[in-house]
Protein backbone atom coordinates (compact mmCIF):
# COMPACT_ATOMS: atom_id res chain seq x y z
CA UNK A 1 0.00 0.00 0.00
CA UNK A 2 2.86 2.81 1.15
CA UNK A 3 4.77 1.49 -1.56
CA UNK A 4 2.83 1.34 -4.24
CA UNK A 5 1.37 4.58 -2.93
CA UNK A 6 4.85 6.68 -2.90
CA UNK A 7 5.57 4.83 -6.63
CA UNK A 8 2.30 6.53 -8.19
CA UNK A 9 3.78 9.61 -6.41
CA UNK A 10 7.24 9.72 -7.85
CA UNK A 11 5.50 8.82 -11.30
CA UNK A 12 3.24 11.94 -11.27
CA UNK A 13 6.72 13.94 -9.81
CA UNK A 14 8.13 12.57 -12.69
CA UNK A 15 5.58 13.26 -15.37
CA UNK A 16 5.29 16.75 -13.99
CA UNK A 17 9.04 17.85 -14.55
CA UNK A 18 8.80 16.64 -17.80
CA UNK A 19 5.93 18.57 -18.66
CA UNK A 20 7.88 21.47 -17.02
CA UNK A 21 10.83 20.65 -18.49
CA UNK A 22 9.04 20.61 -22.23
CA UNK A 23 7.16 23.76 -21.89
CA UNK A 24 10.62 25.16 -20.42
CA UNK A 25 12.28 24.14 -23.77
CA UNK A 26 8.62 25.00 -25.75
CA UNK A 27 9.07 28.98 -24.28
CA UNK A 28 12.73 28.84 -24.68
CA UNK A 29 12.34 28.06 -28.59
CA UNK A 30 9.47 30.73 -28.64
CA UNK A 31 11.69 33.40 -26.96
CA UNK A 32 14.71 32.84 -29.01
CA UNK A 33 12.49 33.23 -32.62
CA UNK A 34 11.13 35.97 -31.12
CA UNK A 35 14.77 37.37 -30.44
CA UNK A 36 15.57 35.99 -34.31
CA UNK A 37 12.91 38.17 -35.93
CA UNK A 38 13.68 41.33 -33.96
CA UNK A 39 17.22 40.89 -34.88
CA UNK A 40 16.42 40.18 -38.54
CA UNK A 41 14.17 43.10 -38.42
CA UNK A 42 16.18 45.69 -37.12
CA UNK A 43 18.74 44.04 -40.29
CA UNK A 44 16.20 44.51 -42.79
CA UNK A 45 15.16 48.08 -41.57
CA UNK A 46 18.98 48.95 -41.43
CA UNK A 47 19.39 47.64 -45.18
CA UNK A 48 16.40 49.42 -46.14
CA UNK A 49 17.47 52.02 -45.07
CA UNK A 50 20.85 52.27 -46.60
CA UNK A 51 19.55 51.62 -50.07
CA UNK A 52 16.56 54.43 -49.44
CA UNK A 53 19.93 56.81 -48.92
CA UNK A 54 22.20 55.64 -51.38
CA UNK A 55 18.61 56.17 -53.71
CA UNK A 56 18.81 59.49 -52.79
CA UNK A 57 22.20 60.20 -52.97
CA UNK A 58 22.56 58.92 -56.66
CA UNK A 59 19.49 60.89 -57.88
CA UNK A 60 21.86 64.08 -56.15
CA UNK A 61 25.24 63.35 -57.44
CA UNK A 62 24.34 61.99 -60.94
CA UNK A 63 28.12 62.03 -61.60
CA UNK A 64 30.62 59.27 -62.78
CA UNK A 65 33.21 58.52 -59.58
CA UNK A 66 36.95 60.05 -59.69
CA UNK A 67 39.34 57.40 -59.58
CA UNK A 68 41.45 59.07 -57.79
CA UNK A 69 39.32 59.33 -55.25
CA UNK A 70 38.21 55.59 -55.16
CA UNK A 71 41.66 54.49 -55.19
CA UNK A 72 43.13 52.04 -56.87
CA UNK A 73 41.93 48.95 -54.79
CA UNK A 74 38.23 50.74 -55.37
CA UNK A 75 38.62 50.47 -58.85
CA UNK A 76 39.80 47.07 -59.19
CA UNK A 77 36.96 45.61 -57.15
CA UNK A 78 34.37 47.31 -59.24
CA UNK A 79 36.07 45.34 -62.66
CA UNK A 80 36.55 42.67 -60.95
CA UNK A 81 32.87 42.45 -59.60
CA UNK A 82 31.78 43.39 -63.66
CA UNK A 83 33.37 40.57 -65.34
CA UNK A 84 32.31 38.05 -62.80
CA UNK A 85 28.64 38.82 -63.72
CA UNK A 86 29.37 38.93 -67.65
CA UNK A 87 30.67 35.39 -66.71
CA UNK A 88 27.74 34.37 -64.52
CA UNK A 89 25.63 35.05 -67.76
CA UNK A 90 28.08 33.75 -69.89
CA UNK A 91 26.09 29.70 -70.65
CA UNK A 92 23.13 31.81 -72.62
CA UNK A 93 25.65 31.39 -75.15
CA UNK A 94 25.15 27.99 -75.68
CA UNK A 95 29.09 27.53 -75.77
CA UNK A 96 30.98 28.24 -72.43
CA UNK A 97 34.61 27.13 -71.71
CA UNK A 98 37.50 27.57 -69.20
CA UNK A 99 41.19 26.60 -69.38
CA UNK A 100 41.83 24.18 -66.80
CA UNK A 101 45.19 22.98 -66.33
CA UNK A 102 45.11 19.90 -68.54
CA UNK A 103 43.45 21.40 -71.33
CA UNK A 104 39.25 23.20 -71.66
CA UNK A 105 36.35 22.51 -70.32
CA UNK A 106 33.40 23.58 -72.47
CA UNK A 107 29.98 23.62 -71.27
CA UNK A 108 26.92 23.77 -73.80
CA UNK A 109 23.79 24.38 -73.05
CA UNK A 110 20.49 23.52 -74.41
CA UNK A 111 17.54 25.39 -74.54
CA UNK A 112 13.97 25.47 -75.84
CA UNK A 113 12.69 28.74 -77.30
CA UNK A 114 13.00 30.66 -73.85
CA UNK A 115 13.64 27.99 -71.63
CA UNK A 116 17.20 27.21 -70.65
CA UNK A 117 16.95 23.21 -70.14
CA UNK A 118 20.09 20.62 -68.83
CA UNK A 119 23.71 21.92 -70.11
CA UNK A 120 26.63 19.46 -71.09
CA UNK A 121 30.06 19.63 -70.05
CA UNK A 122 33.00 18.25 -72.22
CA UNK A 123 36.73 18.27 -71.18
CA UNK A 124 39.39 18.86 -73.24
CA UNK A 125 43.14 17.37 -73.24
CA UNK A 126 45.39 19.24 -75.62
CA UNK A 127 48.50 17.49 -75.51
CA UNK A 128 50.22 15.25 -77.12
CA UNK A 129 46.80 15.74 -79.55
CA UNK A 130 43.06 17.20 -78.65
CA UNK A 131 41.48 14.75 -76.99
CA UNK A 132 38.68 14.36 -75.08
CA UNK A 133 39.33 13.57 -71.09
CA UNK A 134 35.59 13.42 -69.55
CA UNK A 135 32.15 14.31 -70.63
CA UNK A 136 28.69 14.17 -69.41
CA UNK A 137 26.95 13.73 -73.14
CA UNK A 138 24.68 10.83 -72.84
CA UNK A 139 25.83 8.25 -74.78
CA UNK A 140 22.99 8.16 -77.32
CA UNK A 141 24.37 10.90 -78.76
CA UNK A 142 27.00 9.80 -81.48
CA UNK A 143 30.01 11.85 -79.75
CA UNK A 144 32.94 9.40 -81.00
CA UNK A 145 31.52 10.38 -84.76
CA UNK A 146 31.65 13.65 -84.26
CA UNK A 147 34.82 13.91 -82.56
CA UNK A 148 36.27 11.56 -85.09
CA UNK A 149 34.95 14.37 -87.97
CA UNK A 150 36.18 17.45 -86.57
CA UNK A 151 38.19 17.79 -82.95
CA UNK A 152 41.10 17.29 -84.56
CA UNK A 153 40.75 19.89 -87.48
CA UNK A 154 38.23 22.53 -86.01
CA UNK A 155 37.33 22.62 -82.52
CA UNK A 156 34.84 24.99 -83.16
CA UNK A 157 33.05 23.13 -85.94
CA UNK A 158 33.14 20.49 -83.27
CA UNK A 159 31.25 22.03 -80.45
CA UNK A 160 29.00 23.71 -83.08
CA UNK A 161 27.94 20.12 -84.12
CA UNK A 162 28.21 18.52 -81.07
CA UNK A 163 25.57 21.46 -79.82
CA UNK A 164 23.06 21.07 -82.79
CA UNK A 165 22.87 17.54 -81.32
CA UNK A 166 22.26 17.96 -77.67
CA UNK A 167 19.66 20.93 -78.37
CA UNK A 168 17.56 19.19 -81.39
CA UNK A 169 17.23 16.44 -78.17
CA UNK A 170 16.52 18.78 -75.70
CA UNK A 171 14.18 20.04 -77.64
CA UNK A 172 12.50 16.60 -78.54
CA UNK A 173 12.52 15.53 -75.16
CA UNK A 174 11.09 19.04 -73.88
CA UNK A 175 8.30 18.43 -76.02
CA UNK A 176 7.74 14.98 -75.06
CA UNK A 177 7.84 15.53 -71.32
CA UNK A 178 5.17 18.83 -72.42
CA UNK A 179 3.00 16.49 -73.83
CA UNK A 180 2.79 14.05 -71.12
CA UNK A 181 2.92 16.85 -68.48
CA UNK A 182 0.04 18.96 -69.75
CA UNK A 183 -1.92 16.97 -72.27
CA UNK A 184 -2.18 13.71 -70.40
CA UNK A 185 -5.78 13.80 -69.53
CA UNK A 186 -6.02 13.37 -73.59
CA UNK A 187 -2.89 10.37 -74.28
CA UNK A 188 -4.14 6.85 -73.80
CA UNK A 189 -2.05 4.88 -72.12
CA UNK A 190 1.82 5.50 -71.71
CA UNK A 191 3.71 7.67 -74.12
CA UNK A 192 6.84 5.25 -75.95
CA UNK A 193 9.81 6.69 -76.48
CA UNK A 194 13.33 5.82 -77.18
CA UNK A 195 16.09 7.05 -75.41
CA UNK A 196 17.19 9.64 -78.18
CA UNK A 197 13.81 10.93 -78.39
CA UNK A 198 13.55 10.75 -81.50
CA UNK A 199 11.12 7.70 -82.24
CA UNK A 200 7.61 8.80 -80.48
CA UNK A 201 4.36 6.37 -80.47
CA UNK A 202 1.46 6.62 -78.55
CA UNK A 203 -2.13 6.77 -78.41
CA UNK A 204 -4.48 9.72 -78.21
CA UNK A 205 -7.91 11.01 -78.26
CA UNK A 206 -9.70 14.18 -79.29
CA UNK A 207 -12.79 15.59 -78.40
CA UNK A 208 -15.42 18.06 -79.87
CA UNK A 209 -19.34 18.55 -79.04
CA UNK A 210 -18.55 15.99 -76.72
CA UNK A 211 -17.40 12.84 -79.09
CA UNK A 212 -14.04 11.94 -78.28
CA UNK A 213 -11.85 10.45 -81.63
CA UNK A 214 -9.31 7.99 -81.40
CA UNK A 215 -5.64 8.03 -82.80
CA UNK A 216 -2.98 6.61 -82.78
CA UNK A 217 0.32 8.61 -83.88
CA UNK A 218 4.30 7.66 -84.42
CA UNK A 219 6.32 9.88 -85.30
CA UNK A 220 10.14 9.51 -86.23
CA UNK A 221 12.83 11.94 -86.44
CA UNK A 222 15.07 11.55 -88.56
CA UNK A 223 17.65 14.46 -88.74
CA UNK A 224 19.21 14.33 -85.14
CA UNK A 225 19.64 17.55 -85.50
CA UNK A 226 16.05 18.77 -85.73
CA UNK A 227 13.41 18.44 -83.29
CA UNK A 228 10.65 17.58 -86.07
CA UNK A 229 10.30 14.70 -86.95
CA UNK A 230 10.78 13.09 -90.43
CA UNK A 231 8.35 11.12 -90.65
CA UNK A 232 4.86 10.90 -89.50
CA UNK A 233 1.92 8.20 -89.09
CA UNK A 234 -1.66 9.38 -87.68
CA UNK A 235 -3.65 6.26 -87.57
CA UNK A 236 -7.78 5.55 -86.95
CA UNK A 237 -9.88 2.11 -85.97
CA UNK A 238 -10.01 0.84 -89.22
CA UNK A 239 -13.98 1.15 -89.61
CA UNK A 240 -13.50 4.71 -88.56
CA UNK A 241 -15.55 6.78 -91.00
CA UNK A 242 -14.14 8.99 -94.05
CA UNK A 243 -13.72 12.19 -91.69
CA UNK A 244 -11.91 10.59 -89.23
CA UNK A 245 -9.67 9.94 -91.57
CA UNK A 246 -9.41 13.19 -93.03
CA UNK A 247 -8.62 14.43 -89.75
CA UNK A 248 -6.00 12.17 -89.00
CA UNK A 249 -4.25 13.39 -92.09
CA UNK A 250 -4.47 16.97 -91.15
CA UNK A 251 -3.09 15.93 -87.93
CA UNK A 252 -0.11 14.15 -89.60
CA UNK A 253 0.52 17.55 -91.44
CA UNK A 254 0.47 19.51 -88.24
CA UNK A 255 2.55 17.34 -86.03
CA UNK A 256 5.39 17.43 -89.00
CA UNK A 257 4.95 21.17 -89.07
CA UNK A 258 4.53 22.20 -85.33
CA UNK A 259 5.82 21.77 -82.24
CA UNK A 260 4.06 18.71 -80.29
CA UNK A 261 2.82 20.26 -77.18
CA UNK A 262 1.90 23.60 -79.50
CA UNK A 263 0.02 21.27 -81.55
CA UNK A 264 -1.93 19.32 -78.53
CA UNK A 265 -2.59 23.14 -77.33
CA UNK A 266 -4.34 23.92 -80.94
CA UNK A 267 -6.69 20.89 -80.45
CA UNK A 268 -7.90 22.19 -77.11
CA UNK A 269 -8.25 25.87 -78.39
CA UNK A 270 -9.89 23.92 -81.30
CA UNK A 271 -12.60 22.27 -78.90
CA UNK A 272 -12.97 25.36 -76.59
CA UNK A 273 -14.12 27.65 -79.77
CA UNK A 274 -16.26 24.72 -81.10
CA UNK A 275 -18.51 24.25 -77.95
CA UNK B 1 -1.13 26.41 -30.87
CA UNK B 2 2.06 26.56 -29.16
CA UNK B 3 3.38 25.30 -32.66
CA UNK B 4 1.50 27.66 -34.38
CA UNK B 5 2.88 30.89 -32.96
CA UNK B 6 6.67 29.25 -33.75
CA UNK B 7 5.23 28.57 -37.40
CA UNK B 8 4.39 32.06 -37.65
CA UNK B 9 7.56 33.09 -36.22
CA UNK B 10 9.58 30.63 -39.00
CA UNK B 11 7.45 31.93 -41.69
CA UNK B 12 8.38 35.57 -40.68
CA UNK B 13 12.32 34.63 -40.06
CA UNK B 14 12.00 32.96 -44.01
CA UNK B 15 10.20 35.81 -45.39
CA UNK B 16 12.75 38.61 -43.37
CA UNK B 17 15.97 36.28 -44.83
CA UNK B 18 15.27 36.60 -48.33
CA UNK B 19 13.94 40.29 -47.76
CA UNK B 20 17.35 41.27 -46.88
CA UNK B 21 18.99 38.82 -49.42
CA UNK B 22 17.04 40.88 -51.88
CA UNK B 23 17.76 44.52 -50.38
CA UNK B 24 21.98 43.46 -50.32
CA UNK B 25 21.86 42.77 -53.78
CA UNK B 26 19.84 45.53 -55.02
CA UNK B 27 22.24 47.75 -52.80
CA UNK B 28 25.52 45.78 -54.58
CA UNK B 29 23.60 46.36 -57.89
CA UNK B 30 23.49 50.06 -57.76
CA UNK B 31 26.89 50.59 -55.76
CA UNK B 32 27.84 48.68 -59.31
CA UNK B 33 25.89 50.62 -61.87
CA UNK B 34 26.32 53.81 -60.26
CA UNK B 35 30.40 54.00 -61.19
CA UNK B 36 31.80 53.43 -64.07
CA UNK B 37 35.38 53.15 -64.62
CA UNK B 38 36.97 53.53 -68.62
CA UNK B 39 39.23 50.67 -69.65
CA UNK B 40 42.27 53.71 -69.38
CA UNK B 41 41.51 54.29 -65.79
CA UNK B 42 41.81 50.49 -64.91
CA UNK B 43 45.13 50.92 -66.28
CA UNK B 44 46.10 53.37 -64.61
CA UNK B 45 44.53 51.81 -61.46
CA UNK B 46 46.77 48.79 -62.24
CA UNK B 47 50.13 50.31 -62.68
CA UNK B 48 49.53 52.08 -59.80
CA UNK B 49 48.40 49.30 -57.82
CA UNK B 50 51.63 47.38 -58.60
CA UNK B 51 53.72 50.38 -57.34
CA UNK B 52 51.79 50.41 -54.14
CA UNK B 53 51.76 46.55 -53.80
CA UNK B 54 55.59 45.75 -54.18
CA UNK B 55 55.92 43.36 -51.26
CA UNK B 56 52.86 42.83 -50.37
CA UNK B 57 51.48 39.31 -52.07
CA UNK B 58 47.68 39.94 -51.02
CA UNK B 59 47.33 43.05 -52.58
CA UNK B 60 48.59 41.75 -55.88
CA UNK B 61 46.02 38.76 -55.80
CA UNK B 62 43.49 41.69 -56.89
CA UNK B 63 45.75 41.85 -60.42
CA UNK B 64 45.84 38.31 -60.86
CA UNK B 65 42.60 37.73 -60.26
CA UNK B 66 41.51 40.25 -62.68
CA UNK B 67 43.76 38.97 -65.24
CA UNK B 68 42.43 35.64 -64.74
CA UNK B 69 38.98 36.98 -65.36
CA UNK B 70 39.77 38.68 -68.03
CA UNK B 71 41.66 35.93 -70.06
CA UNK B 72 38.37 33.93 -69.04
CA UNK B 73 36.11 36.32 -70.70
CA UNK B 74 38.57 36.36 -73.69
CA UNK B 75 38.38 33.12 -74.19
CA UNK B 76 34.90 33.03 -75.01
CA UNK B 77 35.41 34.48 -77.93
CA UNK B 78 37.60 32.28 -79.61
CA UNK B 79 35.01 29.88 -80.18
CA UNK B 80 32.05 31.27 -80.81
CA UNK B 81 33.42 34.80 -81.70
CA UNK B 82 30.73 36.50 -79.15
CA UNK B 83 32.18 39.31 -76.77
CA UNK B 84 30.50 40.98 -74.22
CA UNK B 85 31.68 44.96 -73.68
CA UNK B 86 29.11 45.29 -70.92
CA UNK B 87 26.61 44.58 -69.15
CA UNK B 88 24.10 46.02 -66.60
CA UNK B 89 21.56 43.92 -63.88
CA UNK B 90 19.25 44.99 -61.55
CA UNK B 91 17.78 42.62 -59.16
CA UNK B 92 13.75 42.12 -59.39
CA UNK B 93 12.71 39.15 -56.98
CA UNK B 94 14.99 37.20 -54.71
CA UNK B 95 12.62 34.12 -52.77
CA UNK B 96 14.71 30.65 -51.90
CA UNK B 97 14.00 29.21 -55.47
CA UNK B 98 13.21 32.19 -57.43
CA UNK B 99 15.24 34.71 -58.34
CA UNK B 100 14.33 37.40 -61.46
CA UNK B 101 16.48 40.04 -62.90
CA UNK B 102 16.61 42.38 -65.75
CA UNK B 103 19.85 42.22 -67.81
CA UNK B 104 21.21 44.58 -70.44
CA UNK B 105 23.87 42.96 -72.45
CA UNK B 106 26.12 44.39 -75.28
CA UNK B 107 28.69 42.96 -77.40
CA UNK B 108 29.83 41.85 -80.88
CA UNK B 109 30.16 38.98 -82.64
CA UNK B 110 33.31 39.18 -84.89
CA UNK B 111 32.09 42.34 -86.79
CA UNK B 112 28.70 42.79 -85.68
CA UNK B 113 27.44 44.54 -82.70
CA UNK B 114 24.67 43.95 -80.72
CA UNK B 115 22.64 45.27 -77.37
CA UNK B 116 20.31 43.01 -75.89
CA UNK B 117 17.50 43.47 -72.86
CA UNK B 118 15.89 40.44 -71.14
CA UNK B 119 14.50 39.63 -67.63
CA UNK B 120 15.77 36.39 -66.51
CA UNK B 121 14.26 34.17 -64.17
CA UNK B 122 16.26 31.63 -62.47
CA UNK B 123 14.66 28.85 -60.72
CA UNK B 124 16.17 26.33 -57.92
CA UNK B 125 14.56 23.03 -57.89
CA UNK B 126 15.68 19.24 -56.70
CA UNK B 127 18.21 18.61 -59.15
CA UNK B 128 19.33 21.53 -60.89
CA UNK B 129 18.47 25.52 -61.85
CA UNK B 130 16.64 26.12 -64.73
CA UNK B 131 16.19 29.69 -66.24
CA UNK B 132 13.79 30.94 -68.73
CA UNK B 133 14.08 34.39 -70.79
CA UNK B 134 11.21 37.24 -71.03
CA UNK B 135 10.61 40.15 -72.13
CA UNK B 136 13.46 39.96 -74.85
CA UNK B 137 14.89 43.18 -76.98
CA UNK B 138 17.30 42.62 -79.50
CA UNK B 139 18.74 45.97 -81.18
CA UNK B 140 21.45 44.81 -84.14
CA UNK B 141 23.30 47.24 -85.76
CA UNK B 142 22.88 46.00 -89.27
CA UNK B 143 19.20 47.03 -88.54
CA UNK B 144 18.42 47.69 -92.14
CA UNK B 145 18.77 44.43 -93.40
CA UNK B 146 15.47 42.60 -93.57
CA UNK B 147 16.22 39.18 -93.09
CA UNK B 148 17.85 40.22 -90.19
CA UNK B 149 14.79 42.07 -88.89
CA UNK B 150 12.72 39.60 -89.66
CA UNK B 151 15.06 36.93 -87.64
CA UNK B 152 15.01 39.53 -84.87
CA UNK B 153 11.40 39.77 -84.47
CA UNK B 154 10.92 36.25 -84.41
CA UNK B 155 13.97 35.64 -81.43
CA UNK B 156 11.85 38.32 -79.56
CA UNK B 157 8.71 36.93 -80.14
CA UNK B 158 9.33 33.49 -79.11
CA UNK B 159 12.60 34.56 -76.51
CA UNK B 160 14.77 32.61 -78.31
CA UNK B 161 18.10 34.08 -76.90
CA UNK B 162 20.70 30.69 -77.54
CA UNK B 163 19.32 30.18 -80.77
CA UNK B 164 20.07 34.23 -81.30
CA UNK B 165 23.85 33.35 -80.39
CA UNK B 166 23.74 30.22 -81.81
CA UNK B 167 22.62 31.89 -85.38
CA UNK B 168 24.77 35.17 -84.82
CA UNK B 169 27.62 33.42 -84.59
CA UNK B 170 27.69 31.55 -87.77
CA UNK B 171 26.09 34.35 -89.77
CA UNK B 172 28.69 36.30 -88.55
CA UNK B 173 31.67 34.00 -89.00
CA UNK B 174 30.41 34.12 -92.87
CA UNK B 175 30.61 37.88 -92.70
CA UNK B 176 33.97 37.58 -91.70
CA UNK B 177 34.75 34.65 -93.81
CA UNK B 178 33.72 37.18 -97.00
CA UNK B 179 35.75 40.39 -95.36
CA UNK B 180 38.68 37.64 -95.39
CA UNK B 181 38.15 36.08 -99.19
CA UNK B 182 37.67 39.65 -99.94
CA UNK B 183 41.05 41.14 -98.19
CA UNK B 184 43.26 38.06 -99.78
CA UNK B 185 41.64 38.65 -102.94
CA UNK B 186 42.38 42.28 -103.73
CA UNK B 187 46.03 41.96 -101.82
CA UNK B 188 46.93 39.03 -104.25
CA UNK B 189 45.38 40.63 -107.73
CA UNK B 190 45.25 43.89 -106.78
CA UNK B 191 45.11 44.91 -110.87
CA UNK B 192 42.30 42.64 -111.29
CA UNK B 193 39.97 42.45 -108.35
CA UNK B 194 38.00 46.17 -106.91
CA UNK B 195 35.62 46.53 -104.34
CA UNK B 196 33.37 48.91 -105.11
CA UNK B 197 31.50 48.64 -101.80
CA UNK B 198 34.73 48.27 -99.81
CA UNK B 199 35.54 44.54 -97.69
CA UNK B 200 32.14 44.67 -96.27
CA UNK B 201 29.97 45.20 -99.44
CA UNK B 202 28.61 42.12 -100.64
CA UNK B 203 30.73 42.05 -104.21
CA UNK B 204 33.40 41.54 -105.87
CA UNK B 205 34.37 43.33 -109.31
CA UNK B 206 36.77 41.69 -111.71
CA UNK B 207 38.34 43.70 -114.86
CA UNK B 208 41.38 42.82 -116.86
CA UNK B 209 42.98 46.28 -116.78
CA UNK B 210 44.12 45.90 -120.87
CA UNK B 211 40.16 45.34 -121.71
CA UNK B 212 37.68 47.58 -119.77
CA UNK B 213 35.07 46.69 -121.18
CA UNK B 214 34.77 43.30 -119.62
CA UNK B 215 33.76 42.50 -116.23
CA UNK B 216 32.66 39.73 -114.09
CA UNK B 217 30.68 40.60 -111.16
CA UNK B 218 30.35 37.99 -108.31
CA UNK B 219 27.84 38.82 -106.30
CA UNK B 220 27.95 37.01 -102.42
CA UNK B 221 24.84 37.33 -100.51
CA UNK B 222 24.68 36.10 -96.65
CA UNK B 223 21.06 35.53 -95.81
CA UNK B 224 19.68 34.25 -92.73
CA UNK B 225 15.81 33.00 -92.60
CA UNK B 226 13.54 33.11 -89.34
CA UNK B 227 14.88 30.10 -87.81
CA UNK B 228 18.56 31.54 -87.63
CA UNK B 229 19.71 29.18 -90.56
CA UNK B 230 22.35 30.90 -92.92
CA UNK B 231 22.92 30.11 -96.17
CA UNK B 232 25.61 31.84 -98.52
CA UNK B 233 24.61 32.71 -101.40
CA UNK B 234 26.89 33.24 -104.62
CA UNK B 235 25.92 34.60 -107.95
CA UNK B 236 27.72 35.96 -111.27
CA UNK B 237 26.91 38.56 -113.47
CA UNK B 238 28.66 39.26 -116.52
CA UNK B 239 29.42 42.80 -118.13
CA UNK B 240 30.77 42.40 -121.81
CA UNK B 241 30.99 44.84 -124.85
CA UNK B 242 29.21 44.53 -127.40
CA UNK B 243 31.49 43.06 -130.23
CA UNK B 244 32.27 40.27 -128.05
CA UNK B 245 29.07 39.39 -126.83
CA UNK B 246 27.60 38.77 -130.42
CA UNK B 247 30.34 36.15 -130.86
CA UNK B 248 30.18 34.70 -127.50
CA UNK B 249 26.69 34.54 -126.56
CA UNK B 250 26.68 30.98 -126.10
CA UNK B 251 29.84 31.00 -123.49
CA UNK B 252 28.50 34.20 -121.80
CA UNK B 253 24.84 33.12 -121.28
CA UNK B 254 26.53 29.63 -119.33
CA UNK B 255 28.75 31.80 -117.57
CA UNK B 256 26.22 31.74 -114.15
CA UNK B 257 25.56 28.33 -114.38
CA UNK B 258 29.13 27.19 -114.44
CA UNK B 259 30.50 29.22 -112.18
CA UNK B 260 27.80 27.48 -109.72
CA UNK B 261 29.07 24.63 -110.90
CA UNK B 262 32.57 25.10 -110.32
CA UNK B 263 31.54 26.36 -106.27
CA UNK B 264 29.73 22.63 -105.60
CA UNK B 265 32.84 21.14 -106.98
CA UNK B 266 35.94 23.64 -105.80
CA UNK B 267 34.59 25.87 -103.28
CA UNK B 268 34.29 29.08 -103.39
CA UNK B 269 37.92 30.21 -102.94
CA UNK B 270 39.10 27.85 -105.89
CA UNK B 271 36.32 29.38 -107.87
CA UNK B 272 36.80 32.23 -107.39
CA UNK B 273 40.47 32.05 -108.11
CA UNK B 274 39.77 30.36 -111.60
CA UNK B 275 37.75 33.36 -112.38
CA UNK B 276 40.33 35.71 -111.64
CA UNK B 277 43.11 33.97 -113.50
CA UNK B 278 40.06 33.59 -116.42
CA UNK B 279 39.92 37.63 -116.41
CA UNK B 280 43.45 38.14 -116.15
CA UNK B 281 44.15 35.97 -119.13
CA UNK B 282 41.35 37.34 -121.31
CA UNK B 283 42.75 38.19 -124.78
Amino acid sequence: GVFAHLERLEAQAREVAVKQEKMKQEEEKRARLKARVRELRLQRDKLLAKVRLQKKQLREKRAMSDPAKSGARAVLEWKIKNIKAMLQVSYLTGINGKRTKQGVCFCISTAYESTYLDSYYVHLLVKPEVQIHQHSVPTFIPLEQIAKQYLQTDIGRFLSVLSDHLNAYAGRKYQADQLQEHFSDQIEGTLQRNSLCNLLVFNYKVSSKSKTFPFNARLLYGDLCCSLPTEVNVSCTPDAPASLAEMAAAHSDLFSRVALHKAFRSFSSDEESMD
Amino acid sequence: MDNSICQVYEDEIQSLEEEIKLLAEKYEDSQQESTFFSDEEILMSIKSFQRESEGHESLSDLITQLESLETDLSFLKKFTGIQFTSHFKEIVEKTTNRTVRKHRLSGNCYSLSFQLEFQLLEMQNKENVSAVVTDLGIIMESGEDSDMSKFVSSTEEHGNLLRFFRSLSSYAEWYEHRRCTFLHFKGKYPDIVTLPEGLLGDYIVLRNPKHSGFELMIVWKIHIDEEGRTTPVLDLLTKVPEQVLEQKMATIENAPTCFRSMLLLFGIETALENLIKVVGLEK
